[in-house]
């Protein structure tokens, strides 16, 4: 029963195939909306699709530097941790998350994973560019981790103290309080957090104006330089499926409300939101903005998004009481 | 006083200090000494009392006698070399041998000293002074002698010992026809010497002819008796002083009998002491150890001067020392115990000049002065004791010592410390000590060492405590529980102490170092008795025997490397423990017992001593003299490191003869046995602190229980090393399987005593023994090509079986000694074990820093068990809520310091410290992944299962946590990040892993000192989980190092094809320690986040999730660095590693995987210890833990992960398989050299590696640089 309910979950709702529907789905109305800003056509919403299987169809290239190995099975790496992520995000009126266990804290780790991977694979690939690539990615790792962090564990607090304990790092926990107690997006304490999270979005995509780390007309993508065929695909997929999660996350964070009892509504309501997200953290930033250098948005983590979710963190540690 | 006497007393002053002013004429100067003399007369004569007038007619009479000779002799020599003057006459003595010995007979008999007791006339003289309360007549009296000391010493310098100067040409000499001294000369000089002798002998006759003269000539009357100034000699004196002259007069017709003779008249003296059964305890102890050491350098002395001239004389010197200190140390009235007194001080002088260079005689000079001077002030005290109690004998001064009056006593207690303490070289009185000890023969020097300033404790300790007794010590003032007596005796002692040691350090010449070594040992013994308890008295009579055995030892090997090489800069010895490995090798663990390590005899005497210190009160004490043993550290560890492990350059040279090395054996094995099996010896000190309890009101207290608990589980590792060392020296690789098969054997003996011990130590015990297996293994690869790998083996089995120790001690005294084993000297041979000078500087700072924090360490341990009166740790933590809350969290945090010292997470430079990269790796591996372990898990054993987690929130709480354990937390939480940023900028391959122990044990500190189950689950998983993958990352590290030849990461690249199987252990071990998820570290720091958030920790919860990202970062960088990118041209050749390297590696790695995804195994266990402490572990299962505010569904992960692995590989695989291989895209340029083309592992990260730079900059000028080490 178990093993049945997770096959399902990972294969195919709310992970697997569903997902992966959606992160392309997501991908395409974030490149018609940048085309449309840009006043372009741009390609149709289901383009992504498309460029998944024609790169599945490639030859895969592998460079004679490389460590086979490792440089072939690295784009695993990431892939496995976005599907496992997603599936331990609850949506609201649809899914609880995998046996209510899905921990902030796993969480972020498991955010992690695409990066890990994209860093062991560029390393592998034994081309200098991806090298410099992986070095600027982690540095990049190294900047938006701070402020993330910091917004996981400012919710964990803020729910936690609301309910008379430190903290509350359990997805559900914190889900269930707010649709109990209200989005903590309509607490003003808590809207300098939300903004460093929007912040990081970006940021941990490595797009626009984040995609230091790919660059493409410096590095030539970077990390990605050397990958073809499946493994391009992998990873483009993985980039697609980050973006879903980080948006299902800045959901079930911020403002997971559901509307009524009826699961397609709130499906429907649930991709409404991510789209949001997505849109104002992504397209519209990335219209707008051009590449930062390194050490700009080094700094730029360090200080803006830093600044914003510490606001928060001591805002609500000033006006909760402390349990004893 | 009439006017006679005053007439006598300026007569003799006048006329000493005109003896000095002119003492460059012989004739002149004996001629005023005499007139001076006729002072002394006028005094006795003045003093109107029977006594003073005997006294007169009786100097007078010696006078005449002494003179006639002196004055005789000396005319003969002048006449030999044609002057009077004292310069010019220099080496005169070695022209006439005879005359001038008979002239230095006369001139010590003159000033009451000989080989045949002495005059006692001078004494009665100024007890006559003293009796009519006169005492400035007295003090003049005094001052005379010690003015006729000074010019007579100086003038028998020049004339009997010094040689000729080769400079001045003795022409003028030559041209006078010098006439022979006739026969009837010598033969009436000699008799003149023989009555001087006889009379010194015999003096009754003399003293009751020359009290009647008195009473007939001034009519006073015999009121009293005569004071008894001497009394029959015990046989134990009679024997070496009678057997010295024996050999004396052997030496003229068989040399070769007489060495043979002089040793066993030693050893027969050793037999006799020890059979005598007449003496108390005090004197028993402080005969066998002055017999025993004595014994020992005289047999050694029959090597040192074998082809020497003199040595009829020296033994003569010898015998007549040892019997002067026996009469000593077994005189039971003070009129003996002074006349030995001056007669040791004689005796002992006559050795030191023995070799009389300018040095040796300057140093006899001030060494006799000194001791005269002191021996005078004493006098005197004793004369008051005399006229106050109307005896001599100690036993009756006792009972009658409240007829003297409290100013009286003072002024007597005063003199007895000057006296003594000139003896025992207390500060500020111990000038004569470093100038002697170098300058005597080494044999001497031990003697000197070893019992002379012994003698002076013994004098003290007899005269105030024996005879005074602390209760009337006590009700002349005190200050708290310690009387103003006791109290200066320990400040002496302390600033003697710190004094020495500060010198010490300063010295370049080998037996300076032993002589202000010396100091500082006599002035720790003399501070804890001065403390005037019962413990104090034994720990300090043991230290005493043991003092004298290590410094005898000491001075004895310095002695062998003297004589072999001709020097004493200590510059002259490095490397020496090459060439001379037997005498090496004693000096060394005579070096490491003074520095009070276990398992040698230094440590149990040191342990008692700062144990009594801290029980009678003074922890300061304690702590004085712990700094004072830091100072002695540093000055040793180098002296070993300079005759070990250095490269030696100097000539060839042999080991030394069998009998120099003999003594050197019997002295270790002393070490040794007094250190293993203390019990013993340790009842002679007892016995004499027993007597002295009985004589001087002592409460006799239990002595503590310093039994070491050794276990199989700890012996067989302890012994098996010694076989590996042995058997291993032919082939290193049977020394290695030797080292493998005892670690078998450790593993099994742990398994089969598991009823012995509790869970926490046996699991952590079979966790040492195991990775220790796993690394013994390794290190048959690793050291394939290494030099003395029998050496390797002993110290890493040794230092495991001190680490099991540490992990199963019961009780405080064993732990620390196994504490001390593990992480002192055997660890430091470890470290330095390649002898390169980078070793040697890390190796050096490692023990220094490690000291350091073992004596903050240690501290805490005494205060506790001291407070709590126990060392077994069940009762100590019953006793612990009983214990004032003060005294008890101050013991804790001192303990907890010290373990977090041990721990390396106190920041800066003793981080990385604690562990130098330059130790062989797999030491390096057991030292980040096991070793560094013993710190926390005696922390958490303190604080949560002996209850000190409750003595620090009695201390104090803020928001329901404690806040001492808030600073830990804090401690913990910095660590993270400041280590993890700095594994960040690494560049040595070792450095980054060692920083990245660091940061991790942070982790577990952070954990522990939560104060909650959850972060103690957390901290004790994390224990075990990084154990297995920091060791995996070491091996896989060392693997690299050892097949690429590379120390840093820009050496290599592109290993990965290369080793593919180290690669995957590799990336097992960095993935876990990346904690991504499921790999073993992600749980256990996963529960320490959950902990920290739990008690509201938030900030604590940001820097160790941002010590995470950064423990990500480093593994990234070493991973590219290493093992991707282009291989560079010397990592062309690299191969895999041998099997040996790998299956231990693979073992570690498929541990690390099972516990990542079954964190439930280990905290089964976890759980056990959590009750120990009374705790209940957060819910789990075999995958999975749930903690109050989050779960952590390990195995759903997994699951998850897996399943998305499958379903990525079936996407991968399912798309076109063609698969073609190219060049990597490089913007058309081919040109670049391959060594060039890989991002280099400094330029990684820049931007978070500036800022660290920078802000590390900040600290470096604070702290220095912690990127030196490898260049």
């Amino acid at each position: 029963m178990d093993i049945l309910k997770l096959l399902v979950n990972i294969l195919l709702f709310p992970g697997g195939l569903f997902a992966i529907l959606l992160a392309l789905f997501l991908l395409g109305i974030d490149r018609k909306l940048y085309a449309r800003l840009q006043r372009r056509v741009g390609p149709p919403i289901h383009q992504p699709l498309l460029d998944l299987i024609k790169l599945t169809q490639k030859e895969t290239l592998i460079p004679r530097t490389a460590n086979m190995t490792a440089f072939r099975l690295a784009p695993l790496l990431g892939f496995a941790g976005m599907l496992a992520a997603f599936a331990l995000i609850p949506i609201t009126g649809i899914y609880s998350g995998l046996y209510q266990s899905g921990d902030l804290l796993v969480l972020l780790y498991l955010l992690s994973t695409p990066a890990l991977a994209l860093m062991i694979g560029a390393s592998a690939s034994g081309s200098p560019y991806s090298s410099v690539g992986a070095s600027r990615e982690m540095t990049m790792v190294l900047a938006y981790e701070v402020p993330l962090l910091i917004v996981f564990l400012t919710v964990g607090m803020r729910v936690g103290l609301a309910g008379g304990k430190f903290a509350v790092l359990s997805m559900s926990g914190i889900v269930n309080y707010q649709l109990q107690n209200g989005s903590l997006l309509l607490d003003l304490r808590m809207l300098p957090a939300f903004l460093a999270f929007l912040c990081c979005i970006p940021g941990t995509l490595g797009v626009v104006p984040f995609d230091i780390p790919e660059a493409e007309t410096e590095l030539a993508e970077g990390p990605l330089l050397e990958y073809s065929g499946s493994g391009l695909a992998m990873f483009k997929m993985t980039g697609g499926l980050k973006m879903l999660v980080l948006s299902a996350l800045a959901v079930a964070l911020f403002f997971p409300t559901g509307i009524g009892s009826f699961w397609l509504v709130n499906l429907l309501w649930f991709i409404v939101k991510c789209l949001i997200i997505c849109v104002f953290s992504i397209t519209l930033v990335r219209a707008t903005r051009a590449r930062m250098r390194l050490d700009q948005a080094y700094k730029f983590f360090l200080i803006y998004p830093t600044s914003l979710t510490l606001i928060s963190l001591v805002l609500i540690l000033l006006t909760f009481r402390m349990p004893s | 006083m009439s006017a006679i006497a005053l007439t006598g007393a300026v007569v003799l002053l006048l006329f000493e200090v005109i003896a000095v002013i002119k003492s460059q004429k012989l004739m002149t100067l004996l001629i005023y000494s005499t007139v001076a003399e006729v002072g002394y007369i006028l005094l006795g004569i003045g003093s109107g009392t029977y006594v003073g007038q005997t006294g007169a007619i009786l100097h007078l009479i010696y006078q005449i006698i002494m003179r006639g000779m002196v004055f005789w002799t000396a005319y003969l020599m002048v006449r030999q070399s044609g002057t009077q003057d004292i310069e010019r006459m220099k080496g005169v003595g070695r022209k006439t041998p005879f005359i001038s010995t008979l002239f230095a007979f006369g001139i010590f008999s003159v000033m009451g000293l000989s080989p045949f007791k002495g005059s006692v006339s001078k004494f009665l003289i100024i007890y006559s002074c003293i009796e009519n309360k006169s005492y400035f007549y007295a003090a003049f009296a005094m001052l005379g002698s010690i003015l006729e000391a000074w010019y007579f010493i100086k003038t028998l310098h020049r004339v009997c010992f010094a040689e000729a100067d080769e400079a001045v040409p003795s022409a003028p000499r030559k041209k006078k026809a010098v006439k022979e001294a006739g026969k009837l000369t010598y033969v009436c000089i000699t008799v003149l010497a023989l009555i001087t002798a006889l009379t010194s002998l015999y003096p009754e006759t003399l003293i009751n002819f020359s009290g009647n003269l008195a009473t007939s000539l001034f009519g006073v009357q015999k009121l009293a008796e005569l004071p008894v100034f001497d009394s029959q000699w015990p046989l134990v004196v009679l024997v070496p002083y009678i057997g010295a002259f024996v050999v004396y007069i052997i030496w003229h017709f068989l040399p070769k009998l007489r060495d043979v003779l002089s040793v066993c008249l030693c050893a027969a003296t050793v037999v006799l002491v020890w059979m005598s059964g007449d003496i108390d305890g005090l004197s028993r102890l402080f005969a066998i150890v002055i017999s025993g050491l004595v014994f020992l350098a005289s047999l050694y002395s029959l090597g040192y001067f074998k082809n020497e001239k003199r040595n009829g004389r020296y033994f003569f010197f010898l015998l007549l020392t040892l019997g002067s200190l026996l009469g000593v140390a077994t005189s039971t009235k003070f009129g003996n115990f002074y006349v030995f007194w001056e007669l040791m001080t004689w005796a002992s002088y006559l050795l030191i000049v023995h070799e009389p260079t300018e040095n040796a005689l300057k140093a006899g000079f001030k060494y006799f002065i000194m001791c005269t001077s002191g021996a005078y002030i004493m006098q005197f005290g004793i004369l008051l004791i005399q006229s106050g109690t109307g005896t001599l004998d100690m036993e009756a001064v006792s009972a009658k010592l409240p007829m003297l009056a409290p100013g009286m006593l003072i002024a007597i207690i005063i003199m007895v410390i000057i006296g003594t303490g000139v003896k025992a070289g207390l500060v500020p009185m111990h000038s004569w000590l470093p100038e002697a000890h170098p300058a005597a023969p080494s044999p001497v020097s031990a003697i000197l060492s070893g019992v002379l300033t012994k003698i002076g404790i013994y004098g003290l300790v007899r005269i105030l405590f024996a005879v005074f007794g602390v209760g009337l010590l006590t009700q002349l003032g005190s200050l708290g529980k310690l009387s103003y007596t006791g109290m200066a005796i320990s400040v002496l002692g302390i600033i003697t102490l710190l004094y020495g040691e500060v010198m010490a350090l300063l010295q370049k010449d080998i037996k300076r170092l032993l002589a202000y070594s010396t100091l500082a040992q006599v002035g720790e013994i003399v501070t804890v008795l001065g403390l005037g308890t019962y413990l104090g008295m034994v720990a300090g009579f043991y230290h005493v025997m043991n003092h004298a055995i290590m410094k005898g030892l000491l001075f004895l090997a310095a002695g062998i490397l003297v004589y072999r090489l001709k020097t004493r800069e200590i510059k002259a010895f490095r490397g020496i423990g090459k060439v001379m490995p037997f005498t090496a090798g004693c000096l060394s663990i005579g070096v490491l017992a003074i520095m009070g390590l276990p398992p040698f005899n230094g440590f149990i005497s040191k342990f008692l001593m700062l144990y009594a210190a801290v029980d009678a009160g003074y922890w300061y004490f304690a702590a004085l003299i712990l700094l004072g043993s830091i100072i002695g550290a540093i000055y040793y560890i180098k002296l070993i490191k300079t005759v070990f492990f250095e490269k030696y350059e100097g000539p060839a040279v042999k080991e030394a003869p069998l009998s120099m090395l003999i003594p050197l054996g019997i002295l270790t094995a002393l070490i040794l046995f007094n250190g293993l099996f203390p019990q013993y010896a340790l009842q002679l000190a007892v016995s004499a602190a027993n007597y002295i309890a009985a004589k001087g009101s002592i409460a006799v207290t239990a002595i503590p229980n310093i039994r070491i608990g050794w276990t199989f589980a700890i012996m067989i590792p302890m012994f098996g090393s010694l076989l590996a060392y042995i058997f291993g020296r032919r082939s290193p690789k049977t020394a290695g399987w030797i080292a493998v098969a005892v670690m078998c054997a450790t593993v099994v003996s742990i398994i089969t005593s598991y009823s012995q011990f509790d869970i926490y130590s046996f699991g952590f015990a079979l966790l040492i023994a195991f990775v220790g297996l796993l690394n013994m293994l390794y290190s048959l690869g690793y050291m394939g090509h290494g030099h003395a790998q029998n050496r390797y083996y002993m110290f890493f089995v040794m230092m495991i079986a001190g680490l099991i120790g540490v992990a199963t001690s019961k009780d405080f005294f064993s732990f620390f000694v196994f504490w001390e084993i593990m992480s002192s000297w055997t660890l430091y041979f470890c470290i330095i074990h390649e002898e390169t000078p980078d070793a040697l500087r890390e190796g050096f700072k490692y023990f220094i820093f490690n000291y350091i924090g073992a004596s903050i360490a240690f501290l805490g341990l005494l205060i506790l068990t001291a407070a709590a009166g126990n060392f077994d740790m069940a009762s100590l933590s019953q006793r612990l809520s009983g214990v004032d809350i003060g005294t008890a969290s101050c013991a804790i945090g001192l303990m907890t310091v010290g373990f977090l010292m041990k721990a390396a997470v106190l920041p800066f430079r003793i981080d990385y410290q604690m562990h130098p990269a330059t130790a062989p790796t797999p030491v390096s591996g057991y030292i980040s992944s096991v070793l560094l372990k013993s710190a926390p898990y005696w922390i958490i054993r303190i604080l949560y299962i002996m209850g000190g987690a409750l003595v620090f929130s009695r201390l104090g709480t803020s928001g329901g946590n404690s806040v001492m354990m808030i600073v830990i937390s804090w401690i913990g939480g910095i660590t993270i990040v400041g280590a993890g940023a700095m594994a960040l900028v690494q560049r040595g391959i070792k450095r980054l892993l060692i920083y990245s122990t660091v940061s991790q044990i942070g982790y577990i500190i952070l954990g522990l000192s939560l104060g909650s189950a959850l972060g103690l689950t957390g901290a004790l998983l994390h224990f075990v989980n990084h154990m297995f993958f920091k060791d995996l990352l070491f091996l896989a590290a060392g693997a690299i190092m050892v097949q690429a030849h590379a120390r840093n990461l820009d050496d290599i690249s592109g290993l990965g094809r290369k080793m593919p199987f180290t690669l995957s252990f590799f990336l097992v071990g960095a993935l876990s320690l990346a904690g991504v998820p499921p790999f073993s570290g992600f749980t256990s720091k996963w529960i320490i986040y959950e902990a920290a958030m739990a008690n509201g920790q938030v900030f604590l919860a940001i820097l160790s999730l941002l010590g995470s990202v950064f423990s990500m970062a480093y593994f990234i960088k070493f991973m590219h660095s290493a093992f991707f990118g282009v291989p560079s041209s010397n990592s062309e050749s690299v191969k895999e590693a041998p099997w040996t390297m790998l299956v231990p590696m693979g073992i570690l790695a498929a541990i690390s995987l099972v516990l990542g995804i079954m964190p439930g195994l280990p905290l089964m266990a976890i759980s056990k210890v959590l009750a120990l402490a009374g705790l209940s572990a957060p819910a789990y299962t075999l995958f999975s833990v749930e903690t109050p505010i989050g779960t952590g569904q390990v195995g759903v992960v997994t699951m998850l992960l897996l399943l998305g692995l499958v379903v990525g590989l079936v996407f991968l695989f399912s798309g076109k398989k063609k698969v073609r291989f190219t060049d990597a895209y490089t913007c058309g340029v081919n040109d670049i050299d391959r060594d060039k083309i890989n991002a280099a592992s400094q330029n990684m990260f820049e931007p978070a590696a500036k800022l660290i730079r920078k802000l590390h900059k900040l600290l470096v000028p604070i702290f220095g640089d912690g990127e030196e080490a490898e260049k």
